[in-house]
């Protein structure tokens, strides 16, 4: 199921969506556009997971926290499809940004006989608090901690990292140094 | 440095029990020599108690932290528990210097450890994060393999910050 999800969005369709305004990515409108189809034609998809992409958003909006960015590391890292990272104004924003989502989740197993809650991290301080929801990742961080830490460079870069280990193979070639001495060549004598 | 993915059919050949002697009968007499000999080199590794000396793999600045307290067990601490130690060595411009008492999360052990499918996760050396008191990580990033461990420990953090994942 997942595997087909995972393919389809792949290849994004440009969808306009009157959503949020937080995220101007093509390919995460694509995959939402998608997200939406599916979501009519299989129910059992987002019981799956304690917290969908979708709904994660919703939540965020509605805590009204700073600079949301989502990340697709599914082809970087195989314990995560999705790493979202979100600001809060203090740190009793962050705790908050962090108990919407427990209570999103709790409200979303609502009548189940046992609840399966996402670990959290950090809820003591406020300054860097992680909601590990199986699949999606929710990073809260403070402004401080977020440029401390700068995780969107860490995960966007580690692509590129990967692709300069090619081109060494093609580095070992000897080339002939060039022989810049003012000196007259010795052969000629 | 190597991690290496035991089963639990070759660990057990470190202890010659009887039922393991009908499968060294089998084999050719110079490669059950061969065999015979690997146990006896392989090392018995062991716990991460006070005074072991392991490398820091983050950015925060220390080099080389000894051991003075492993926090949960009687033994010692293993992969993935945290331990407090003290900063042998250190950069000259870091945020940690030598003789400051930190916390460490262990995030490669010598020390074999059992995995829920059966294998056994091993690295070659130990290796430590230096966190704050409150879990949070010192340093931005962690260099060098760390096994999936972390996650059930509530470590998702360390993982975020590292680059490749065992």
């Amino acid at each position: 199921m997942w595997a087909a999800l995972r393919s389809r969005y792949l290849h994004p369709s440009a969808t306009s969506l009157p959503s949020s305004s937080l995220i101007n990515r093509p390919w995460k409108l694509g995959f939402l556009g998608l997200n939406q189809t599916f979501s009519s034609s299989s129910a059992e998809s987002s019981s799956k997971e304690l917290l969908s992409l979708q709904e994660v958003e919703k939540v965020l909006s509605d805590v009204r926290a700073d600079d949301v960015t989502v990340i697709p590391v599914g082809n970087q890292c195989d314990w995560a499809d999705f790493m979202v990272i979100a600001t809060g104004r203090s740190s009793w924003h962050v705790k908050n940004i962090a108990q919407a989502l427990i209570y999103k989740v709790k409200q979303k197993q609502k009548g189940a006989k046992r609840l399966v809650l996402p670990s959290v991290q950090g809820q003591e301080t406020g300054k860097w608090i992680v909601v590990d929801s199986g699949r999606v990742i929710v990073h809260a961080l403070d402004e401080k901690a977020r440029t401390y830490y700068n995780l969107e460079k860490l995960w966007t870069v580690k692509t590129v990292q990967k692709e300069p280990v090619e081109d060494l193979t093609k580095a070992f070639v000897k080339v002939r140094r060039i022989n810049n001495s003012k000196k007259p060549a010795q052969r000629s004598a | 440095m190597a991690v290496s993915f035991a089963s639990r059919c070759s660990r057990v050949g470190r202890s010659l029990m009887g039922g393991l002697g009908n499968n060294f009968c089998n084999l050719p007499s110079t490669s059950s020599e061969m065999t015979c000999g690997s146990f006896l080199s392989q090392q018995q590794r062991t716990f991460i108690q006070m005074r072991t000396v392991l490398k820091v793999v983050d950015n925060s600045g220390a080099k080389k932290v000894m051991c003075i307290q492993a926090l949960k067990g009687k033994k010692g601490a293993r992969l993935g528990d945290t331990i407090i130690a003290s900063v042998k060595e250190a950069m000259p411009n870091g945020k940690v210097k030598k003789g400051k008492v930190v916390y460490g999360v262990v995030v490669r052990a010598a020390m074999q450890r059992g995995r829920c499918d059966g294998s056994e996760v091993k690295f070659d050396d130990n290796a430590v994060v230096l966190v704050d008191k409150q879990g949070q990580p010192i340093g931005t990033r962690v260099f060098g393999p760390v096994p999936h461990e972390l996650r059930q420990k509530k470590h998702v953090k360390i993982l975020t910050l590292a680059g490749h994942i065992a």
